[in-house]
């Protein structure tokens, strides 16, 4: 495989460096700390909204879950820029890992389907209670579907690669 | 303090509290007393909760063990065998009861399948325990060691417990099957924080219109992520026991989920959950439950990022 050269310029970059080699707390670790809060953020409530719109917890109101959506709006700020981060710590790990573009696939699925989750269900005032299931059904099945794949795939980046810095295969 | 201490400090819970658990449940069942009952299995989640710590810090007082050289290595190991194999029913007598204790929650009974099950997983803990604790005995005091395997009993238990290296090297044989156990227990944290998490803030006031008591019709589905995450959690633990012990951000990682179980049991158990129970949508919880709620999302969230230091903190405890 050619590894495209800019990787390396990147890799070699001050803050990217820093990211990878910092014995500091605060380096890698810490940005991998805050793209797990972020995951537990955007997806454990959109579990439990899934759940609810399957059937489960009957009881719970659906129109306030709506407000639930600023949180998990939060978490994908935070992910999207920890992410960022954590590929530019390891630029040429991640672009040359297949399961890298799996990953980014199924987030951008699991967002738009999350999306029209909001829309769909939640922003349409003239959906009653049965209304919101009916039209919430599939996309909470796709919901559960994706974020198990965005989780599954994230987590084989721990374990698969084929470059770990530019020119050091792994 | 070290691991041999703390060893010693919490090995007996497990083996006297399951004794202690069991005579109280057979007696809630004799008197037919609903409280006796609930205090009984109170005390067998209580138990299955210290039996992690107990187990954990075997693994350093096996460590120092073995550095005295009178100590034959095989009673060690068969130590850590029985207790390999005591620590799954005791955790399975745990979830059991937490399941009953839920359905008891309104004072109903719980069905008599979930009691028969209790009382049989219980009562082999017991025996398991009992043996866990003799053989662990016996590493020391060579005035009660007998023959190797001393009764029949003994010998037919010691057919199925597990050789602690074997079940070592099989939790590391494959990168996959641990790939596999991280990733449930990344689903597993996801699926705690989306309901018990969110119970917890709405309790501190988010989304008011929320009644509490119906989100916690969706706990139940947490208490399964924290069920998924023992069981990985404590299978990863067997996989690299002294790459675990030896770091302190995974010590303080148990010690946080021990306190947020804590923070848990004295939110449903005492009346912070009953008076949010009664709170209608827009009611503001009182200062009470919101303290409880408000250290449990605060320890939750060390959970999380202390489990995230585990890896550049490894090797922090020396060895």
């Amino acid at each position: 495989m050619v590894v495209p050269p800019f990787l390396n310029d990147l890799e070699q970059s001050g803050l990217s460096v820093w990211l990878r080699e910092s014995p500091s707390v605060f380096g890698f670790y810490f940005i991998l700390l805050f793209h797990t809060i972020g995951l537990a953020l955007v997806v454990g409530p959109n579990v439990a909204i899934d759940l609810r719109l399957l059937g489960f917890a009957p009881e719970i109101p659906l129109p306030p879950l709506k407000s639930w959506f600023n949180l998990m709006w939060l978490g994908l700020a935070i992910n999207v820029v920890s992410g960022i981060f954590l590929v530019l710590a390891y630029p040429s790990k991640a672009f040359t890992n297949p399961d890298f573009y799996l990953k980014l696939t199924l987030v951008g699925f699991a967002i738009w389907n999350l999306r029209r989750m909001k829309t769909r269900v939640f922003d349409d005032a003239t959906l009653n209670d049965t209304g919101m299931l009916i039209k919430g059904r599939t996309l909470a099945i796709w919901s559960l579907v994706l974020w198990a794949g965005v989780i599954t795939a994230g987590r084989l980046l721990a374990y698969t690669c084929n470059y770990l810095v530019y020119g050091v295969p792994c | 303090m070290d691991f041999p201490h703390l060893h010693m400090l919490l090995n007996h819970f497990p083996i006297i509290g399951t004794i202690f658990g069991v005579g109280l449940f057979i007696l809630s069942l004799i008197v037919k007393a609903g409280d006796v009952r609930r205090a009984s299995l109170i005390v067998f989640v209580a138990m299955a909760l210290l039996t992690i710590p107990a187990f954990m810090t075997g693994v350093g007082a096996h460590e120092k063990m073995a550095q005295d050289a009178s100590i034959p290595n095989t009673l060690i190991l068969r130590h850590e065998g029985a207790a390999e194999l005591a620590i799954w029913f005791m955790e399975i007598t745990g979830i059991l009861s937490m399941i009953a204790l839920w359905q008891s929650a309104r004072g109903a009974q719980p069905p008599t399948r979930t009691t028969a099950a209790i009382l049989a997983f219980a009562l082999i803990t017991t025996g398991l325990m009992a043996r866990t604790g003799n053989t662990g005995g016996e590493i020391r005091h060579v005035e009660v060691r007998i023959a190797p395997e001393g009764t029949a009993i003994e010998a037919m238990l010691a057919r199925f417990e597990p050789s602690p290296s074997k079940f070592t090297r099989l939790m590391i044989a494959s990168k996959w099957w641990w790939a596999f156990m991280m990733d449930l227990h990344f689903i597993g944290l996801v699926l705690l924080i989306g309901t018990i998490g969110m119970l917890n803030l709405r309790v501190l006031g988010f989304v008011k219109q929320i009644p509490i008591g119906t989100l916690n019709q969706l706990v139940p589905w947490g208490l399964a992520g924290i069920g998924i995450n023992a069981v990985t959690g404590m299978l990863a633990f067997i996989g690299m026991p002294t790459f675990y012990s030896h770091d302190i951000a995974f010590v303080l990682k148990i010690i946080a989920i021990l306190l947020a179980a804590t923070a848990m049991g004295l939110f449903y158990l005492t009346d912070a959950f009953r008076t949010c129970e009664a709170l209608g949508s827009g009611q503001d919880a009182p200062l009470r439950a919101k303290l409880i709620a408000g250290t449990s999302l605060v320890l939750w969230f060390a959970v999380i990022v202390l489990g995230r230091y585990i890896q550049p903190l490894q090797d922090s405890i020396p060895r």
